[in-house]
């Protein structure tokens, strides 16, 4: 081993904890991706432990072909075969909605779903549910379900079945709409013998192979009997099984696909935080270095030895990363057990193991690679000049200049062909996969600008923000001059903040304004709170009266809808609800003309029927509806659709004026008293209105805060991966306090032998820790909200541009406030130190 | 020109006295007694010099004086108040207000200007400088022409008059100066003493430094030898020749 690494190693050796600061970064990336790692293994082995779609009894399986139940019955016949079962479902209406019926034995080792409470079904005239569906459906134990089973050529229903409910059952999947009953009894439900799939068990000792060939050569046959029949398909049961697992891990697969896309972008973080802190360490040690070369060691003998320190460091901090996360993923099942679930542990995967490790020493070597050319550079007159500061340099070099100002060229170029090719209101066959990559390719080449010039941003940046910060007083003076002071460290250190801010932001603005989409598609189909809706039973003007009277719902408002004809020949939905009347319609996008002007002989077109029919506003169009014919006059065009799955709204006498029956086809109401509860009376007070009317209540407000929930968990999801970024970013802001603080000792001990108390020194290092998180978050803020916005428009939704100031304003502060206290120990650190001491270090 | 006693420290003209002062570094085996009881008095409006050899322990001396470091045992006595029972609070005040410090070098801050590097005890008071003795004192340091510059953009004997600056504006009752001319070329060395003198003489600052150096010492109006961590000895009105004489003749008593 050559002299310089030995020496080196010594004072790693004395000092181990400087070598983990150093790498703490990489540290915190190994522990992350180990621990995702064993996060998705975790994930697989308990979703493959689940319920999986075949039983573990089915020995042979034929499927995906002509089936029907003269071939379940030849196989259930055949020597070797113990017991068959064949899947088939009935699809009906119970009201307005959809009923599923699955055929399951329910019992047995065939069984994939089993029985709760009541008693299994026998008979044609009996189902069993799942609990979600007793709960949607309204179909208790002990009650009869009016079931619309079959339906004629036309596809109108025939005379309904009654089905009485006898049990509850469970099944792997529960929608809210599925019933279950023995095979025979579904086959008379529908009036069909078609199966989808025929799984069979055999005895114990029976012939696999030969059965198996068999049962193909049954199908086989069977299918070539039927015109356009397809030959099934017999697979063994171990097969199927697998292919179902293969898809689900597919699934658990491609989620941490995504994951680890910001785990890669948490990785170029940590690599930017360990150059940064190894440049400082290096110098710090310049002066040692300087004597090493005044002593004889060669400027590549030192930058190997660095080098080679860097690849130790990393080493060392993958490994302990990794050993912590790997404890950590052992440690979890075993507390989530103790509260009840059953999670898998996650084994020991050594590949990722070892993987995860060479990674952390790969990317320590990169991140050494430049500050261990720096530092291999020293002078050996250093040594003897006593120097022991980093280069305070302003400049940042022509060679960083021009590539700089090169690739923020880049960026500007990809970023004007995005908006050159930003998609219109409505694009037709749009493709945003190539706008979005442009995006992103742009947003990279941004980022890496900002690396280049971040030493030429931080003075202008801290001129402007640092302001309030220097106006406060000398302490206030004294940080932001400190940190002006040296802008390459400050540089390096805030880009990591950065990176963590702009894509914080971008996840903000994006989401703000997917919601504000949302919640603009959401008002056209989900107006109200409740939603009263029927098919043939019109709702009675008492009704309306019953229901406006009735303090638990406002905003009651009847509607009827008619299929009317147009010009070209094209059916299409009309509605006489009134605007003005519902809330949420009140502020509709419109494209063109005035909503307010509806009134008789007019209409409003959605956008579809405008393009469809070639409409503007002040055009007439002829709507027919059965034998009546109307001409309107096009009041106003709406932006998007016109609301209730309707294309024009029209007023209420022309559509009596054109066949429609007095009852009403649907009603709106909103819930009066906000809260869980109101929303419960609301829809209590619609149920004893409805009674045994063959009437559907929605409650739209459920199904829209379903959607507003599942946008913000998703949201948060994003944000807490976006957190990784940021964690690395805080400790980047931690470690090069700490490591500067080690550096500025004579200056520490100066500014206290001046006068400085120690509870301002400790004030003083605190905000200069802030203000890197200042910096960071300013250009972060910068760079992320125009990309933010330019994605949301190639995306191509015509979804608008919503800023959530208040939200960005959050992490601004939070940002700050985060950075600030990741240096208020190295502060009580440097001040704890006596001014003497402080004075003498070198 | 002969060794006398040094007066009494609660002399009523003594700006900062130490009596009895003890400091001990380390501990068991090995520790070091820097300070054995050193009982002397500087007074007021007067320019003294420490002076003794390597180990002697006039830079200890000093720091406690300046209630830069704690003192073991003893009193360290600024104007009436004893600087070895103070909090670090009431001695950040002192630092600040009642005493001006020159270092031998590291004086200064990289990041700020000269100005304000001068300026910066008083910004620390939040004190507003006087103008008139800032312009004053640049002019007669001849420094005012560098005031926007850096430490870097200055020569060592600009830095070491910049940090003469800082000492004297805030009007302290005590200055004190360890080694101020070592890192400097004679006249640049000459320069600062001298005006350290004339602070002494048309300011009546008081002025106590150490130094190693006959002729630094010879600018001084008394001279205090330590040896071993113990006052042995003073001249008044030192020359060069009696310094010399004083010095070796510690030397060769160890």
């Amino acid at each position: 081993m050559s002299a310089v690494l030995r020496t080196q190693l010594r004072g790693v050796a004395k000092r181990p904890a400087r070598l983990l600061l150093t790498g703490l970064a990489v540290l915190v990336v190994s522990f992350v991706i180990y621990a995702t790692v064993l996060a998705q293994q975790i994930t697989k082995r308990s979703v493959l432990d689940g319920l999986s779609g075949t039983p573990a009894a089915v020995d042979i399986v034929a499927r995906k072909g002509t089936l029907t139940t003269a071939e379940l019955a030849t196989i259930t016949k055949m020597p070797g075969v113990a017991e068959t079962a064949g899947r088939m479902d009935a699809g009906g209406e119970v009201g307005n909605e959809y009923l599923q019926i699955v055929a399951d034995p329910s019992t047995g080792p065939l069984a994939v779903s089993h029985l709760v409470s009541g008693r299994l079904p026998t008979g044609p005239a009996e189902i069993a549910v799942s609990p979600r569906t007793v709960e949607r459906l309204g179909l208790k134990p002990g009650s009869t379900a009016k079931v619309s089973l079959r339906y004629d050529k036309d596809g109108k229903p025939l005379a309904p079945s009654s089905l009485k409910v006898v049990g509850v059952v469970t099944g792997r999947d529960d929608y809210g709409f599925q019933a279950y009953a023995a095979q025979p009894a579904v086959a008379q439900m529908s009036g069909s013998d078609a199966l989808n799939q025929i799984d069979v068990r055999l005895a114990p000792g029976a012939d696999a192979d030969g059965v198996r060939q068999q049962i193909e050569a049954l199908v086989a046959a069977a299918a070539s009997k039927v015109k356009d029949g397809a030959k099934p398909e017999v697979a063994t049961g171990a097969q199927v099984r697998l292919e179902e697992a293969r898809e689900k891990a597919k699934d658990v697969d491609s989620l941490f696909a995504v994951i680890g896309l910001f785990i890669a972008i948490a990785v170029v973080a940590a690599g930017l935080v360990a150059a940064s802190t190894f440049r400082i360490v290096f110098a710090q040690r310049m002066r040692q270095l300087a004597l090493l070369r005044a002593v004889g060691a060669g400027r590549g003998g030192i930058t190997w030895s660095l080098a080679a320190e860097g690849a130790l460091t990393g080493f060392v901090t993958g490994l302990a990363g990794v050993l912590l996360a790997l404890g950590a993923g052992h440690l979890v099942p075993r507390i989530v057990a103790a509260f009840g679930p059953h999670v898998a542990s996650p084994g020991l995967p050594v590949v990722p193991f070892l993987l995860t490790v060479l990674l952390a020493v790969v990317l320590t070597v990169i991140a050494v690679v430049a500050p261990a050319f720096t530092a291999g550079k020293v002078s050996p007159l250093e040594a003897l000049r006593g120097a022991g500061v980093t280069a305070g340099r302003r400049d940042i070099g022509k060679l960083r200049w021009a590539s700089g100002l090169l690739l923020a060229a880049a960026a500007g170029l990809v970023a004007a062909y995005v908006v050159v090719n930003l998609p219109g209101k409505h694009p037709k066959d749009y493709d945003p996969s190539l706008n979005l990559l442009a995006v992103v390719g742009s947003g990279g080449l941004a980022f890496l600008a900002l690396i280049a010039l971040g030493p030429v941003l931080v003075r202008p940046v801290l001129a402007v923000l640092g302001a309030p910060i220097r106006r406060s007083g000398p302490v206030g003076r004294l940080a932001a001059g400190g940190v002006g002071g040296a802008p390459r460290r400050a540089a390096a250190v805030s880009v990591v903040v950065a990176l963590g801010v702009t894509l914080i932001a971008g996840c903000l603005v994006g989401g703000a304004s997917i919601r504000v989409l949302a919640d603009r598609e959401s008002s056209l189909s989900s107006p109200a709170d409740y939603e009263l809706t029927t098919k043939d039973d019109p709702i009675p003007a008492t009704t309306v009266s019953q229901l406006t009277g009735k303090p638990e719902l406002t905003h009651v408002v009847p509607y009827r809808r008619l299929l009317v004809k147009t010009g070209n020949g094209t059916e299409l939905s009309a509605v006489d609800v009134q605007l003005s009347a519902v809330p949420r319609l009140a502020g509709l996008d419109v494209a063109a003309g005035k909503t307010a002007d509806l009134g008789p002989g007019k209409v409003i077109i959605s956008d579809f029927m405008a393009g469809n029919q070639g409409l503007h506003v002040g055009d007439k169009v002829t709507v027919v509806a059965d034998k009546r014919s109307m001409a309107l006059t096009v009041a106003a065009q709406l932006g998007d659709n016109t609301p209730l799955a309707s294309e024009m709204v029209i007023d209420p006498s022309d559509m009596t004026k054109l066949g429609a029956p007095a009852g009403y086809t649907g009603l709106l109401a909103d819930q009066a008293v906000a809260g869980e509860k109101g929303r419960a009376d609301g829809r209590r007070a619609l149920t004893d209105v409805v009674g045994n009317h063959q009437w559907a209540i929605d409650v739209l407000a459920d199904q829209r805060d379903q959607i507003d929930s599942e946008l913000t968990i998703l949201l948060a999801i994003a944000l807490g991966l976006i957190g990784l970024t940021v964690l690395i970013a805080v400790v980047g802001v931690g470690t090069t306090t700490a490591l500067s603080v080690v550096e500025r000792m004579r200056e520490s001990g100066l500014l206290r032998a001046v006068g400085l108390s120690r509870g301002a020194l400790r004030a003083m290092l605190t905000t200069e820790s802030a203000l890197y998180g200042v910096i960071g978050a300013a250009l972060g803020l910068l760079l992320g909200v125009p990309y933010a916005w330019l994605a949301v428009q190639a995306l191509g939704v015509n979804a608008p541009f919503a800023l959530p100031i208040g939200q960005l304003a959050l992490v601004f502060v939070i940002l700050v406030l985060l950075t600030a206290a990741a240096g208020v120990l190295p502060a009580r650190r440097a001040a704890k130190v006596s001014p003497v001491v402080a004075l003498g270090a070198e | 020109m002969q060794t006398q006693f040094p007066p009494a420290a609660q002399d009523a003209l003594a700006a900062v006295a130490a009596v009895d002062l003890v400091k001990v570094y380390g501990s068991g085996d090995t520790a070091v007694r820097a300070l054995d009881g050193v009982t002397v008095g500087f007074t007021r409006a007067q320019f003294t010099a420490i002076m003794g050899p390597s180990g002697s322990g006039k830079s200890t001396l000093m720091h406690c004086l300046a209630g830069l470091d704690t003192a073991t045992a003893g009193q360290a006595l600024l104007g009436g108040t004893d600087l070895t029972k103070q909090s670090d609070r009431v001695l950040t005040k002192v630092r600040r207000e009642r005493i001006g410090f020159i270092f031998q070098s590291f004086n200064l801050l990289p990041q700020l200007t000269a100005e304000q590097n001068i300026l910066l005890p008083l910004e620390l008071a939040g004190r507003k400088p006087d103008r008139h003795l800032f312009a004053h004192l640049a002019e007669a340091l001849g420094i005012a022409g560098r005031l926007s510059h850096r430490p870097s953009e200055l020569s060592g004997g600009q830095q070491q008059r910049v940090a003469v600056a800082r000492a004297l504006i805030s009007r302290p009752e005590v200055v004190f100066a360890d080694e101020p001319t070592g890192n400097l070329d004679s006249r640049s060395g000459a320069e600062v003493l001298q005006f350290l003198r004339n602070s002494v003489r048309e300011l009546g600052q008081t002025v106590v430094m150490v130094t190693h150096d006959p002729g630094a010492a010879s600018y001084a109006d008394r001279v205090v030898l330590l040896a071993d961590g113990r006052v042995a000895g003073e001249i008044d009105r030192p020359d060069h020749a009696s310094v010399t004489e004083a010095l070796r003749s510690l030397a060769v008593q160890r």
